[in-house]
C-alpha cells in the first residue's frame, strides 16, 4: 500500500517539483498551499508524513504543526519542516510544537527524499 | 469495531479488522486485555485484515505474547497479512512468535 | 527529468507574481517605511524564489536571492532600517532577479553572462557594503563527504555492526516510528539479526500503548561508514539512545588510520577518534555530557567511558591512547627547549671557531719544537676541541621536518582554492641542518611548492583523463649526501614541456632558435630571469619572477638547484645545500706558495699529475682519468694570471665533485685535512671569482677557501666539448 505524504508550501512550483519527485519514488501526494488549506484537507484521509514550509501566508508552519498535534487522527504523524539556516529560532519553535525532523532550504529533491525515507519508506 | 471474536471452550478467536497503529493502539489494547481472562486457554489472533502495522502495533503483539506467557495461555497468530509479514521479516520475529506464517501465492515481495 | 517542464512554467509564473508583489510592497514602503506586511511580502518573495530555484538547481538565482534575503531578514528583525536608498537598490534587485530568472529559464545549461554576474555583485555590494564572495554563498550542491566509502558488497558476512537503539517513551507520539528507521537501515545493508527487548515485569494492563517500551539490538552488515549509519537515526536523536559498535574489520582499519595520523600536535582522544571515523561527533558530545552528568565522583576519562558504554572496542581506544601518549612525548620533547638568543649562540660558535684555530696553532708549535711530552696533552685537547665544535654546531642544527610540515596547511588551503585534490608526503623530516640555512630556505621552498600546486598538479578531471589517480601527490624529501643536505620537491603532475620552454626562451631572446640544447639544459632555462611557463599569472606564483629568484637565494647559501621532469609524469626539483655556513672540514693545498682550502666534502681523490699515467691535454686543459674526460685547472695559473710561474717537479691533481660535475685542480703541494672557520670576505672582495671566503690558519697566515662550484664551471667551460668527444674519450 503506497504511503501518502502531504506537502504544505505556498510555492506552487515547490509543490509541483516535490510532488513529481515523491510520486516518482512511489508515494501518494496531497498538496496544500498553506497551513489552513492543509488543515482543511486533513479529514478522513490517511497521511503518513507531512512536509511543511515555515514561512507561509494565511497560516504559518509552526501554527499549523500546533494544530495538527490537536487532531486525534493526525497528531502522531511525523512532520518534516523545511527551514532555512536563518530560522534557527523558528526551528526550535517547530521542534517544541512537535516537528522532529527538518530539511534545510534550499535543497534538491534527493535530499528531501532521503529525509522522508528515513521516516516513511514508500 | 476493531475486532470480532468467537468463543469456544476456552479457545478464543479474534479477528483484527483494522490497522494496528498508534492511533488505535489504546482501543486495541483494551480489547485484547478483555480476552486475557483467567479461563482463557488459547487466544487466536487473525491478522489477515491488518492493512498497516507500526511499532505501536508490533509492541502490542509483543506485550500480549509476554502477558500470555505470564498468565499461562497460548497466543497464536494466524493468517498474517502482508503488512504483518513485512515487519516480522524485517525483525526476524517469526521464530519468536513461533506461529507458522503462510505466505500467500500472490505475495508481492517474495 | 523531462516531466519537469510544466513545473518550470509554474515556477516562471510564480516568480512573476512574487516579483510584482515585491514591487508593490516596495512602493508601499516609500509611503510607510515601517509597514511589517510590506516588509514580510518582500522577504517572502526572495525567500520563496530562493527555495524554488534551489529545487531546480539554479545556483545563480539561489546565491543572489540569498544575499538579498539576508539583508531583508535584518530589516525584518529591525537590525537595519529601511530608507529610500535601500528601496531603490531593492527595486533594482527585483528587476535583476527577473533578468537572471529569464536567462536561466531560457539558457538552462549556460553560465550566467559576465554582465549579469557583475550586476549581481554590484547590487549585493550596494546592499551589504561588501563583496558577494565575502558574504558567504549557499549552494544547492551537497558538500562532498570526506569519509571513505567501502563497496557494500565486499564485506565479510561474519563481520557486523552492532546497533543498539533504546527508544524513549515519547518516540511514537513524536512520530518517530522505530520500524521506519530500521526499514531505512535495510536500504544500506543487511539486517542479520534483530533482538527486541522490553522492560521485564511489564504488566499488560498497566502499559500505555502509545508509549514506546522497545529497545533494539540490530546486527547489521554493511560497508557504510559510521557517520552514514548514524545519520539514519538523525531525526530520532532526541527520542532514542543510539550506540553503534563498528565491526571487527573496521577495527583494523581504524588502527591503521590511527597510525597514519600526523604527529604534529597533541589532540584530544575524542578528536583523534572522530578524525579517523571511529567515533562520530555526536557520540563524543553525548559521552562528554554524560561525563559531566556523573559529576558526583571524579569524572571518568573519555576512553574509559567509551569502553564502558561499549561505543568502541578496546584495541582501538588503547591504540588511540598510545598514539596520544607518543605524540605527547614527542611534543614534550620538542617543548623541552631553552630559548637562547641566536646572537649569543652565534657568538659562541664564533669563539669555538677561534678555539679551533688556536688549537691548530698549538699543534703547530708542539710539532715545531718537538715537545713529545706535550704531544699527548695536545692530542687530547684537540679531540675535545673537535667535540666542542661539533656540539656547538649541533646547537644550531634543527630538523627540517618542521619546515616541511608547515606546507601541509599551504597545500590544503591552496588545493581547495584551486579545486584540486593534492596530498603532501613528507619524508626525511629528521634530517638536520643549520638554523640559519633553514630560515633562508623557507622562501624558495614555498615558491617551489606553490609552483607544483599551481602548475604541476592538474585538476582532478585532467588527471582522470590522463589515467592518473584523482588525487595528486607532492613530495618533500630530505637526505644527507656527502656532507650536504639534499632537498627534493617532486610532484606527479603534468611535468615540464621542453618544447614550450624552448619556444618561450627563444621568444624572450634567451637562446637562439637554432641552438641545440639537451633536455636538462632546456629545463635549466626555467631558472633564467623572465621565464615562466604559465601564460597567465595568478595570485600565487607564475609572474615570471619566481624561479630565477629561487635559484639566486639557493646559490647565496652555497647551494645549487636543478630540475628534472618527464612530460605527463611529473617534475623533481633538487636542492643541494651545505649543512652549515660557519665551519667546514677543509682540505688544504698549496699552489705558487699560496694556501687554499677546498671543502673536504667535495674532494673525491688526489692523484699524482703525471703525463705518463694520464693523457694530459695541455691546450684543451683536460686529462683522461681512467677513461673519463676531466677538465682541470692550475690553481696557480688561475689566481696569478700575470705572474710567471715555475712548475714544480711533482704536481698533484685534486679531483673535486660538485653534484654531478667533476673537475681537477692542479696544485703543488697537499697539506691534508684541516678544520676551517669561514670568515666572510669583506665587501670589497665579495665578487672575486673562485673564492668563497677566507680563514686564518694556526700560523696566523690567511688561506683562501675555494668556491669549488664556480671553479668547476669555469674549468668545464674551457674544455671544448666537441674536441673532447672527437678524441674518443
Amino acid at each position: 500500500m503506497a504511503k501518502t505524504i502531504m506537502i504544505v508550501d505556498d510555492s506552487a512550483s515547490m509543490r509541483q517539483v516535490v510532488g513529481i519527485a515523491l510520486k516518482g519514488a512511489g508515494y501518494e501526494v496531497i498538496e496544500a498551499s498553506d497551513g489552513k488549506d492543509a488543515l482543511s484537507k486533513l479529514t478522513g484521509v490517511k497521511i503518513h508524513l507531512i512536509v511543511s514550509d515555515i514561512n507561509m501566508p494565511v497560516m504559518d508552519g509552526i501554527s499549523f504543526v500546533k494544530e495538527v498535534k490537536q487532531l486525534d487522527q493526525y497528531k502522531f504523524t511525523p512532520i518534516i519542516m523545511l527551514t532555512t539556516e536563518m530560522e534557527e529560532d523558528k526551528k526550535r519553535a517547530a521542534k517544541e510544537a512537535g516537528a522532529k525532523a527538518w530539511v534545510t532550504k534550499p535543497f534538491q529533491p534527493p535530499i528531501l527524499l532521503a529525509a522522508i525515507a528515513k521516516l516513511v519508506l514508500p | 469495531m476493531t475486532a470480532k471474536a468467537k468463543k469456544n471452550d476456552g479457545i478464543l478467536q479474534l479477528s483484527i479488522k483494522d490497522d494496528m497503529t498508534i492511533y488505535n493502539a489504546e482501543a486495541l489494547k483494551e480489547t485484547l486485555l478483555g480476552y486475557c481472562r483467567p479461563d482463557t486457554r488459547e487466544l487466536q489472533l487473525d491478522l489477515s485484515a491488518v492493512a498497516e502495522i507500526d511499532s505501536a502495533g508490533l509492541q502490542l503483539l509483543l506485550l500480549l505474547k509476554a502477558e500470555a506467557q505470564r498468565r499461562g495461555f497460548i497466543l497464536r497468530l494466524l493468517r498474517h497479512s502482508e503488512a504483518v509479514i513485512e515487519v516480522f521479516e524485517l525483525l526476524k520475529l517469526g521464530m519468536y512468535f513461533g506461529d507458522p506464517i503462510v505466505i500467500p501465492a500472490n505475495w508481492k515481495k517474495s | 527529468m523531462s516531466d519537469i517542464s510544466p513545473a518550470l512554467e509554474t515556477f516562471s509564473q510564480e516568480v512573476d507574481e512574487l516579483l510584482t508583489a515585491m514591487e508593490d510592497a516596495l512602493l508601499g514602503l516609500e509611503a510607510a517605511p515601517d509597514d511589517a506586511d510590506c516588509i514580510n511580502s518582500i522577504f517572502r518573495a526572495m525567500h520563496t524564489i530562493k527555495g524554488s530555484s534551489g529545487l531546480f538547481g539554479f545556483d545563480d538565482i539561489v546565491s543572489f536571492t540569498h544575499q538579498v534575503e539576508t539583508v531583508l531578514d535584518k530589516v525584518r528583525n529591525g537590525e537595519r532600517s529601511i530608507d529610500s536608498e535601500l528601496i531603490a537598490v531593492l527595486l533594482a534587485c527585483k528587476d535583476h532577479t527577473a533578468q537572471i530568472v529569464q536567462h536561466v529559464l531560457f539558457n538552462e545549461d549556460e553560465p550566467l553572462p559576465e554582465e549579469l554576474q557583475q550586476q549581481s555583485q554590484m547590487l549585493i555590494a550596494g546592499l551589504t557594503g561588501q563583496s558577494a564572495a565575502a558574504a558567504g554563498v549557499p549552494s544547492t550542491q551537497e558538500e562532498k563527504a570526506d569519509h571513505f566509502e567501502v563497496d557494500p558488497n565486499t564485506t565479510d558476512s561474519s563481520d557486523n555492526w552492532v546497533i543498539s537503539l533504546a527508544f524513549k517513551p515519547d518516540a511514537l507520539r513524536n512520530g518517530m516510528d522505530p520500524l521506519s528507521f530500521i526499514r531505512y537501515l535495510q536500504t544500506l545493508g543487511k539486517i542479520v539479526e534483530a533482538i527486541i527487548t522490553m522492560p521485564e515485569l511489564l504488566n499488560f494492563e498497566d502499559v500505555n500503548p502509545q508509549s514506546c517500551y522497545l529497545s533494539f539490538k540490530i546486527i547489521f552488515n554493511s560497508g557504510c561508514d559510521k557517520k552514514t549509519i548514524e545519520d539514519v537515526f538523525e531525526f530520532a536523536e532526541d527520542d532514542c539512545n543510539i550506540h553503534i559498535l563498528p565491526p571487527n574489520s573496521r577495527q583494523e582499519h581504524y588502527l591503521q588510520l590511527l597510525d597514519n595520523l600526523p604527529e604534529d600536535q597533541v589532540k584530544r582522544l575524542g578528536e583523534m577518534l572522530v578524525e579517523i571515523g571511529a567515533l562520530t561527533e555526536k557520540e563524543v558530545m553525548r559521552t562528554l555530557h554524560e561525563q559531566w552528568d556523573d559529576a558526583n565522583d571524579e569524572p571518568k576519562p573519555l576512553g574509559e567511558m567509551l569502553l564502558e558504554k561499549n561505543i568502541l572496542q578496546q584495541p582501538v581506544i588503547e591504540q588511540a591512547l598510545k598514539k596520544q601518549e607518543s605524540v605527547k612525548q614527542k611534543v614534550n620533547k620538542e617543548s623541552n627547549y631553552i630559548r637562547v638568543d641566536a646572537a649569543k649562540l652565534g657568538y659562541l660558535i664564533n669563539l669555538v671557531g677561534e678555539l679551533v684555530i688556536s688549537g691548530a696553532a698549538m699543534r703547530l708549535m708542539v710539532d715545531k719544537h718537538g715537545l713529545s711530552d706535550v704531544d699527548d696533552v695536545a692530542s687530547t685537547m684537540s679531540h675535545l676541541v673537535e667535540d666542542i665544535r661539533d656540539t656547538a654546531l649541533q646547537l644550531r642544527m634543527v630538523q627540517i621536518g618542521e619546515t616541511f610540515t608547515r606546507f601541509q596547511r599551504v597545500v590544503h588551503d591552496v588545493s581547495k582554492e584551486l579545486g584540486k585534490q593534492i596530498q603532501l608526503q613528507i619524508t626525511g623530516g629528521e634530517s638536520e641542518l643549520d638554523k640559519t640555512v633553514v630560515e633562508k630556505i623557507n622562501d624558495p621552498l614555498t615558491h617551489l611548492v606553490r609552483n607544483s600546486l599551481d602548475h604541476g598538479i592538474e585538476t582532478p578531471a585532467e588527471r582522470l583523463r590522463a589515467g592518473k589517480p584523482e588525487k595528486g601527490t607532492i613530495q618533500l624529501n630530505a637526505y644527507h649526501d656527502s656532507g650536504r643536505i639534499v632537498i627534493q620537491i617532486s610532484d606527479d603532475g603534468k611535468g615540464l614541456d621542453p618544447d614550450r620552454i624552448f619556444a618561450k626562451a627563444v621568444a624572450k631572446g634567451l637562446i637562439k632558435p637554432d641552438q641545440m640544447l639537451s633536455k636538462s639544459e632546456i629545463y635549466h632555462l626555467i631558472f633564467e630571469p623572465g621565464l615562466s611557463t604559465k601564460e597567465e599569472a595568478n595570485n600565487l606564483s607564475g609572474r615570471g619572477v619566481g624561479m630565477d629568484v629561487v635559484k639566486r637565494n639557493i646559490e647565496a647559501l652555497r647551494g645549487t638547484v636543478s630540475v628534472d621532469s618527464e612530460l605527463g609524469q611529473g617534475t623533481v626539483v633538487t636542492i643541494h645545500l651545505p649543512l652549515t655556513l660557519a665551519i667546514i672540514d677543509g682540505f688544504m693545498v698549496e699552489a705558487q706558495k699560496e694556501r687554499y682550502i677546498i671543502p673536504l666534502s667535495m674532494v673525491e681523490e688526489c692523484v699524482e699529475m703525471s703525463s705518463e699515467e694520464w693523457q694530459i691535454d695541455d691546450v684543451q686543459h683536460y686529462v683522461n682519468l681512467r677513461g673519463q674526460v676531466l677538465p682541470y685547472l692550475r690553481l696557480g695559473d688561475f689566481f696569478h694570471k700575470n705572474k710567471k710561474h715555475t712548475h714544480t717537479q711533482r704536481e698533484s691533481l685534486v679531483v673535486v665533485r660538485f653534484g654531478e660535475a667533476k673537475a681537477g685542480f692542479v696544485v703543488d703541494e697537499l697539506h691534508g685535512e684541516n678544520q676551517t672557520v669561514i670568515k666572510p670576505l669583506g665587501k670589497l672582495f665579495e665578487n672575486l671569482n673562485g673564492i668563497g671566503g677566507a680563514t686564518v690558519l694556526g700560523s696566523g697566515d690567511v688561506a683562501l677557501i675555494l668556491d669549488v662550484q664556480g671553479l668547476i664551471q669555469y674549468a668545464r667551460k674551457r674544455v671544448n666539448p666537441t674536441l673532447a668527444l672527437s678524441s674518443g674519450i
